[in-house]
């Protein structure tokens, strides 16, 4: 089965209860924005979704009133400006995007910020930015997760029409002194061919040449890479 | 006489069932009517509070969620836009959305299987059952929430009542993550339709 855009509107509902991870969050806000149908469904299930709170109302202790109207007497209130632009769609885009563009910034930072050339490391960071946030919003872009044994997860952002993949591992073990985390891509004659090094544990990796391949899979290697996995995977995620 | 206090004054004073709605309150709210977030405050506290306590479980920590939220609440009335949906899905949307995550960093502290394994999936809907005898939406909840399947009813619970990730609901179900995903969406829909929501 051919599985594109299909898979993000399946989303709809794990979104509207709140079940997505953090990076799939961004990537479905940013598809929303592309995708009006999505984001009239997200509303009603999001509305639905509310009547179930409802369901369980249940008085909160009576001394929180008082502390809640103080609190809030001496909190001001954020600026209306951003919500108050005509086109309520390009808003959404633009926060979801953020969201994601943060994400992707964020993991950057704590990755880059050993370089000494702080100009040099701004221009990448932005560059990379781009990229990634350009990346999240294909409107093809599929989502992949995967589990290691130990509780590590991977979620590779695919997209048919760019022939990519975004992977980004959380909680991952050190691999060891002199060693890297290395992926795969795996075609239907089961041969692995080298698909990239995560610089560290939390980099996210474009993955390219998606053709062909049907799974995606990481080892532990030497650090400089192999030519061929010398570990088993400690993960591997169908792409199709 | 404020402009704001004259528009709070022309509302009806009376309870909460028949008096101004949350989308009204929050409109004030937004202008920063101290009143009026007063007002919501008893209008919605309920289900605040009631949603994060069944996420959250621990009273200390619902309770301190719950300042969260309302606070929150109060300080982006602002950004509230009405055409995007109520204000009472807005306020919830975001309880729901603070609940979880304070779930979630604590799950990070402890092991989620084992989190998963103590749990009865059939726990959710029963407790809902108990307590939607009253009022007439809550028995509308669960008259609606018998009409969908136990794999729908389960995946859409576990998720909005527990706080759990797709992939968490998909093994506690023992089911693939794809189905979980349109069970989710499947049973959603089917709530929708026999609630009437329009969004």
């Amino acid at each position: 089965m051919r599985t594109t855009s299909a898979d993000l509107h399946t989303l709809t509902g794990a979104y509207a209860v709140n079940a997505l991870s953090e990076i799939e969050r961004a990537a479905f806000e940013t598809h929303l924005t592309r995708c009006e149908s999505c984001a009239v469904e997200v509303a009603e299930l999001a509305a639905t979704a509310a009547r179930l709170g409802v369901a369980v109302e249940s008085p909160p202790p009576p001394q929180l009133r008082a502390r809640v109207l103080a609190a809030a007497a001496e909190t001001r209130q954020v600026s209306p400006h951003a919500a108050r632009v005509p086109n309520p769609r390009r808003v959404r885009w633009a926060g979801g995007l953020l969201a994601a563009a943060c994400l992707v910034a964020a993991v950057f930072v704590t990755v880059q910020y050993t370089e000494s050339d702080q100009d040099r490391q701004l221009a990448q960071l932005s560059s990379e930015y781009s990229r990634f946030s350009d990346f999240l919003s294909t409107p093809d872009a599929k989502l992949i997760n995967g589990k290691a044994p130990n509780g590590a997860t991977g979620t590779a952002v695919v997209s048919a029409s760019r022939d990519e993949a975004l992977f980004l591992a959380k909680d991952l073990p050190d691999p060891g002194d002199g060693r890297i985390y290395q992926l795969w891509l795996i075609g239907a004659d089961k041969d692995p061919h080298p698909a990239g090094l995560l610089q560290s544990r939390s980099t996210p990796v474009v993955v390219s040449g998606l053709t062909g391949a049907k799974e995606v899979a990481l080892t532990v290697e030497p650090s400089g890479g192999s030519e061929k996995p010398s570990t088993p995977p400690v993960m591997a995620m169908p792409l199709v | 006489m404020p402009e704001r206090e004259r528009a709070l004054q022309s509302l009806p004073r009376t309870p909460r069932d028949v008096g101004p709605t949350a989308d009204e309150l929050l409109a004030l709210v937004a202008r920063g009517d101290e009143a009026a977030f007063e007002r919501l405050y008893d209008v919605v506290s309920g289900s605040v509070f009631g949603l994060i306590r069944r996420v959250v479980r621990d009273q200390a920590q619902s309770e301190e969620v719950f300042q969260e939220v309302m606070l929150e609440v109060w300080r982006t009335a602002t950004r509230f836009d009405p055409d995007r949906g109520s204000a009472n899905t807005w306020i919830l949307t975001l309880t729901h959305r603070r609940a979880v995550d304070r779930v979630r960093s604590a799950q990070a502290a402890t092991h989620r299987e084992d989190r998963a394994a103590r749990l009865d999936p059939g726990r959710p809907f029963d407790e809902v059952s108990e307590q939607v005898d009253g009022r007439l939406e809550q028995r509308q909840v669960r008259r609606c929430l018998s009409f969908l399947t136990e794999l729908q009813r389960e995946s859409v619970l576990l998720a909005y009542y527990q706080g759990y990730s797709y992939p968490e609901v998909a093994s506690l179900l023992s089911i693939p993550l794809g189905t979980v995903k349109t069970r989710m969406r499947d049973g959603l829909i089917r709530l929708r339709d026999c609630m009437g929501v329009t969004g």
